[in-house]
């Protein structure tokens, strides 16, 4: 379990994450949405000491993350936003360097580098440069990376970013067999679609602060489950219905060009914090 | 173990580069030997001013190289490839990364101090080198391998790195025991540059080298010096909240 509280980051006067309070259970995919400049890289940033807090504290089952808590941190694992790694490496030796940091036996560092870039694809391209790979590429030495070291907790901010569509997809499904395995999954992301696809809970974050915390299913219940868009010139308007009843009865009285849907999480999203920004 | 894995770390970039960067230990210093040793012939207390420059250089690559060699890639990971990020979130105790840097980073300088004794051995200066000098080279590395650390920790922009390397590693190059005696300098400035990692380095390597004693004082002083970046460098690593 991850327990977040009053958990504040400052930079000058500047407050990035704004006194947050947050519990994932042991086994959960949870989601951080919120618009750029929300405070969710910063949040995963605290959550594995790369950033300290101003205030507040981030535990593992019970025992506070400090840069000094070996045992916590070795339950963890992060893909982070930005291609962080040695450049200069062989993807063979980016690999074996994180098997050496989380001090993993020579023989399954080798074991589990094969499987790891076998599954990806990327077993031919292993004595490469990593500074020669394409983003994609790079995005997947990422994910093989982290998942080196048969993590508990798995902190992805923007796991996907730079992907195409079909590896997007492979990525999703290699996260589902993770998390269906008991792994404990925070994912930040600018897809909504993704967050709707794999989370169990989302919490959608603004201006450091977190805005609301639940299901899917809850926050586009709440919100109202149909759609129904009535294009103009200027820009697309939604309104949201508990039933279809109700929907199609606004439909019945709106322009031509109206249509009707389900309400997606990306709706929610625009509702709560779109359209504030 | 943590200290283990930086050395790997460091093997594998000192194999893949390694004609940079013998090449790069070597050209410098070659030219202060050519143009200060060859060039300008000269004599220094009755002897060639080259049995004095050389052990002058000498630790003086040791210098430069383990500056370098920690300078340059930890800035280089922790402001621009950010793999440093991958170091802070795993399990390695962040102190035995720091310890791996400052070894890692010393043999890197001591093989560049013993690149420019191999290069002038055929010059049968009789300079003598022994355990003493290897432990005052690798001393000498150690301290300027934690300085690299704490300078890195405090770039703000990757291009800061060779500014520090203008602002302290050129003036100690020239004014440090090197080139000419600190005993010559005026009162005042002399004690303060006597006191200088590499004043000692060139003072204790020469001394050994005409056979003479150099004392305790010289270790004594870089050991006071590798403490206190040390504490410096764990002190970042741990407490720094935007590192």
């Amino acid at each position: 379990m991850i327990k977040l509280q009053n958990l504040t980051k400052k930079f000058g006067n500047f407050t990035a994450v704004d006194h947050i309070d947050l519990q994932i259970e042991t086994g959960e995919f949870f989601g951080l949405l919120g618009p750029n400049g929300a405070g969710k890289t910063t949040t995963i940033s605290m959550m594995s000491t790369v950033l300290l807090p101003t205030e507040g504290s981030v535990s593992i089952d019970g025992a506070v993350l400090s840069r000094k808590a070996s045992r916590e941190k070795q339950k963890l694992s992060v893909i982070t936003q930005e291609f962080s790694m040695r450049q200069d490496m062989t993807i063979d030796e980016v690999m074996e360097y994180q098997g050496r940091l989380y001090f993993l036996p020579k023989k399954v560092i080798r074991q589990k580098t094969e499987e790891l870039l076998d599954f990806v694809g990327l077993l031919q391209f292993r004595k490469r440069i990593v500074r020669h790979l394409s983003g994609g590429m790079k995005r997947k030495v990422m994910i093989c990376r982290a998942l080196m070291t048969d993590p508990e907790i798995l902190l992805l901010d923007e796991p996907t970013a730079g992907m195409d569509a079909v590896s997007r997809r492979q990525m999703w499904n290699l996260l589902r067999q993770l998390n269906g395995q008991n792994m404990t999954i925070v994912l930040t992301t600018h897809f909504i679609d993704e967050a709707q696809a794999l989370c169990g809970r989302v919490a959608l974050m603004n201006q450091g602060k977190l805005e609301q915390i639940d299901t899917p299913d809850n926050l586009i219940a709440e919100l109202g489950v149909f759609a129904v868009d009535e294009p103009s010139e200027e820009m697309l308007h939604s309104k949201y219905f508990h039933t279809r009843e109700e929907a199609i009865a606004y439909l019945s009285q709106a322009g031509g060009h109206a249509s009707l849907r389900r309400t997606t999480l990306e709706d929610v999203f625009v509702e709560r914090v779109g359209r504030r920004l | 173990m943590g200290i283990i894995t930086v050395l790997w770390e460091k093997w594998t970039e000192f194999r893949r580069d390694f004609y940079k960067i013998t090449l790069a230990a070597m050209i410098s210093p070659l030219m202060y030997l050519i143009i200060f040793g060859f060039g300008i012939q000269t004599t220094s207390h009755g002897e060639p001013y080259l049995q004095f420059l050389i052990p002058g250089i000498v630790a003086m690559s040791t210098m430069t190289g383990s500056f370098s060699a920690v300078a340059q890639n930890m800035s280089v990971q922790r402001l621009y490839e950010k793999a440093l990020d991958q170091v802070m979130v795993s399990p390695t105790p962040l102190w035995q990364f720091i310890v791996g840097q400052i070894i890692g980073g010393s043999l890197r300088g001591m093989y560049a101090g013993c690149v420019i004794m191999l290069l002038t051995l055929p010059i049968q200066t009789n300079l003598i080198y022994n355990g003493w000098s290897f432990l005052m080279m690798f001393l000498n590395g150690t301290v300027f391998s934690t300085i690299a650390l704490v300078l890195s920790f405090l770039a703000k922009s990757y291009s800061d790195a060779p500014r520090y390397t203008s602002y302290i590693i050129m003036p100690m190059s020239f004014l440090c025991n090197t080139f000419f005696s600190t005993d010559q300098m005026p009162g005042g400035f002399r004690q303060i540059v006597a006191a200088m990692p590499l004043s000692q380095a060139s003072r204790t390597i020469r001394s050994i080298s005409i056979g003479d004693n150099p004392g305790i004082w010289g270790y004594v002083i870089q050991m006071v010096y590798l403490v206190i970046f040390s504490l410096i460098s764990f002190g970042f690593i741990y407490k720094k909240k935007n590192l």
